[in-house]
């Protein structure tokens, strides 16, 4: 059993922000992490989603290969990786402010991705994030290779729990 | 010595959809008493409801078997393409340096019943590989078929990093096959349905039996159907 529990909360609607979240997690793992993956549930209507026919597809899908974020899972985390999607990131930043609302999580790790660590996405979920009191992870290298990244990311972040639960024991 | 695992003293996990019964240890389900049997560590009896089944999770250091009785298993991992496997087809996945992987039913109408052992690879960090491969049932029916084990060079079988093998066979009523145990080796069976006798001993469908210390086996088909069985020879 590992030392180390990491939470993957992606938002993604035609699977390229899965795909991050999944490399990240493959990295949490190969630094011996025990992972979680979850999806946060589209803020859009049903109706919105059905009239996109690659959302509709993608969405049916990882409604089978996922559930959605769940009360136990953060406090079984030590760090919490939140990858959004560059389209919508108000699904990830409404999941920060869950976490945030009586500060239970703060002093765990959160590590914001998004493809290619588009600033505009990541800023306010580094606000949410830092508002939660968890510790913001310093963000996934540029690289031409963004799953190669988000992987290296996941093993970093574990690197990171792994020293600070450490330290503190 | 032949130590019994009986069906109804296993795990047991309904969560509706998943059906599974445990011979060691896994998830909630936690006895140290039976935290595996040598490098054996998990042999779940699974059946997963039409549609249904095990979401994206990951895997570290551990080979990982899927014995499908019925039905059939879709699988995908970050190793690539998606893949469909059922009865008379094996699939092992080194999870290795890590793998996330999902597999469902892959029919919307039938249930699928599956066997998934998991066994303690010999070194950590190997490269994560996959490998799937079909039989004739005949192949294995009155013999022990080899499925798994750390050399394959003469069989068709799935290469293991571990010094354990894996076999398989079915046995008409009456039927009987042995199998010489080598000195110091240990053998886990699992009567996967029917009835089967083992050196004079009964088992039924999910009944396992530790063996240690026994220099052979006689195992013999019994009351109307046979029974299929696995048989791990182990270090």
């Amino acid at each position: 059993m590992s030392d180390v529990n990491v939470l993957v909360v992606f938002y993604s609607r035609h699977g390229v922000t899965e795909k991050l979240a999944l490399a990240a997690g493959l990295g949490a793992i190969q630094a011996k992490a025990n992972i979680r993956l979850r999806r946060a549930a589209d803020l859009a209507d049903r109706h919105t989603i059905d009239a996109n026919a690659s959302w509709k597809e993608h969405l049916d899908r990882m409604n089978r290969d996922y559930v959605a974020p769940r009360p136990a899972d953060p406090v079984w985390a030590d760090v919490i990786v939140l990858a959004t999607s560059h389209q919508s990131s108000g699904e990830i930043e409404q999941y920060c402010a869950l976490l945030g609302s009586d500060r239970a999580h703060a002093g765990k790790i959160a590590a914001p991705l998004a493809s290619g660590n588009d600033d505009t996405v990541l800023k306010p979920i580094y606000a949410a994030a830092a508002c939660a009191g968890l510790i913001v992870a310093p963000p996934a290298t540029d690289s031409p290779d963004p799953i190669a990244a988000a992987r290296t990311f996941g093993q970093r972040v574990t690197q990171m729990a792994r020293a600070l639960k450490q330290h503190a024991g | 010595m032949i130590t019994l695992r009986k069906s109804k003293d296993r795990g047991h996990t309904d969560l509706g959809w998943l059906n599974s019964y445990h011979t060691f240890s896994f998830g909630g389900y936690h006895d140290p008493k039976h935290m595996g049997f040598r490098a054996l560590r998990v042999l779940n009896d699974d059946r997963v409801a039409p549609g249904k089944g095990f979401g994206a999770h990951g895997h570290r250091d551990m080979e990982i078997l899927s014995y499908v009785m019925e039905g059939k298993l879709a699988h995908q991992d970050s190793l690539g393409q998606p893949r469909v496997i059922g009865p008379n087809e094996v699939q092992a996945m080194s999870a290795g340096t890590g793998v996330i992987h999902s597999e469902f039913n892959a029919s919307g109408t039938e249930p699928t019943h599956f066997l998934q052992i998991w066994i303690i690879p010999d070194r950590e960090d190997i490269d994560p590989s996959y490998q799937q491969f079909a039989y004739a049932p005949n192949e294995k029916r009155g013999v022990l078929r080899l499925l798994a084990g750390p050399d394959t060079t003469n069989t068709a079988a799935a290469r293991i990093h571990q010094d354990a093998k894996m076999y398989a066979s079915v046995l008409e009523p009456h039927d009987t096959i042995k199998y010489a145990i080598p000195h110091g080796r240990h053998v886990w069976l699992h009567c996967a349905s029917g009835h089967l006798d083992v050196n004079g001993i009964a088992l039924q469908e999910g009944d396992g039996a530790g063996v240690s210390n026994e220099d052979a086996l006689e195992m013999r088909g019994g009351g109307e159907r046979g029974a299929e069985l696995l048989l791990f020879d182990l270090a």
